[in-house]
């Protein structure tokens, strides 16, 4: 069970992990674009792992039986998925020094979307009393607010890309559209007092992720982007938010010991 | 032969669609509720058959105030036997 004690720590544990990512990042910056490129692409190792291998943890506890482990494995696609693409990112970038966008990274990026987008209809399920219809076209609505400036930006854009570089760029907003409606419901229900902080975290994180998408085509365009811009906190953090999401549900669903059954039903004899 | 009460036999209907609803979740979602009912009240889940409290304040603490969802499906589970008094007790107590 996690006591208060155990969730407050999280939340503290949560926020060093926050605060520590943004000192790193706003000190590589300070330190100039090649040592924040060196470091922001090493960071993408243990942030984006670390969330593969608690997604992995909790999958096989929940293995693929229910509602929960159905989703949960679905998760697993997600973490895999964006693990992979940000290491394809970091040898592009940092092994072969071309440009990474476009490249066999943004596969791995775009097969992400699909498992997320199930994977939040999987995890809301359980809530689905409490989301009305009002809620749904809200979430709906705002995620074609988002969605029409961005792709109005990128069909826009004066940079001479290609036909094909241009379609995948457009498939992020359009890809983010969709997530962000799941997402923005679980954030109405934590608002509502509905749902408690951590189990919004993964709403919150996707949130993030659609926010640095839109800030990545953006600085894209105008081609300001560069691998340790601001706009990658935003990218880390939700790695971040995911992770402790995770790992609230690894700490709620504990494996209890068979041992301590048995001693508490000897209390009972 | 042992022949099983009414109250018997309510106890192990609540019981199958508790234990039904939360296995359609997930099995550690089962263990986690079984484990707080121990240690919150202890109780076993057969037990809610008789609090149907302890097992609504449990579900509450997991899901917030989206447990209804949870007790909606018990409710189904056990459709058929709402006119059972014990189980319609069960019922309106965790329903409140």
């Amino acid at each position: 069970m996690q006591t208060n004690l155990e969730k407050s720590q999280t939340k503290k544990y949560l926020l060093f992990s926050i605060v520590g990512t943004g000192f790193i990042m706003l000190l590589a910056n300070l330190a100039g674009q090649e040592a924040t490129t060196m470091i922001t692409n090493l960071l993408y190792v243990p942030v984006p792992g670390a969330l593969a291998v608690l997604s992995i943890i909790i999958a096989v506890r929940f293995t693929v039986q229910g509602e929960h482990g159905k989703a949960w494995f679905l998760f697993v696609g997600l973490a895999a998925s964006w693990f992979i693409a940000e290491q394809i990112w970091l040898v592009y970038d940092l092994v072969y020094q071309t440009d990474p966008f476009p490249s066999v990274a943004d596969i791995f990026y775009l097969a992400g979307y699909p498992f997320l987008f199930m994977f939040s209809i999987y995890y809301l399920k359980p809530l689905k009393d409490a989301i009305s219809k009002k809620i749904i076209a809200y979430s709906t609505l705002a995620a074609i607010a988002l969605l029409i400036p961005s792709l109005y930006m990128a069909y826009d854009s004066n940079s001479e890309i290609s036909a094909f570089e241009l379609a995948l760029a457009l498939s992020y907003p359009v890809a983010d559209a969709i997530v962000l409606i799941p997402a923005l419901i679980g954030v109405i229900l934590f608002f509502r007092g509905e749902v408690n902080f951590l189990w919004s975290l993964m709403c919150v994180a996707i949130l993030l992720d659609v926010v640095a998408d839109t800030g990545f085509l953006i600085t894209s365009m105008d081609d300001s982007y560069y691998t340790g811009h601001p706009i990658d906190i935003l990218y880390l953090w939700s790695y971040i938010l995911f992770s402790f999401g995770v790992y609230s549900h690894i700490q709620i669903f504990k494996k209890h010991r068979p041992k301590i059954k048995s001693q508490n039903l000897d209390d009972l004899r | 032969m042992y022949d099983a009460t009414n109250g018997e036999i309510s106890k192990a209907l609540v019981t199958l669609a508790i234990e039904k609803t939360l296995l359609t979740m997930g099995k550690p979602v089962l263990d986690e509720v079984a484990h707080r009912l121990f240690a919150n009240y202890k109780c076993f889940i057969p037990d809610c058959h008789e609090h149907p409290e302890y097992l609504k304040s449990v579900l509450k603490e997991l899901y917030g105030n989206c447990y209804n969802n949870i007790v909606k499906s018990i409710k189904k589970n056990l459709e058929e036997f709402a006119t059972k008094k014990s189980i319609e007790h069960f019922l309106t107590v965790i329903s409140e």
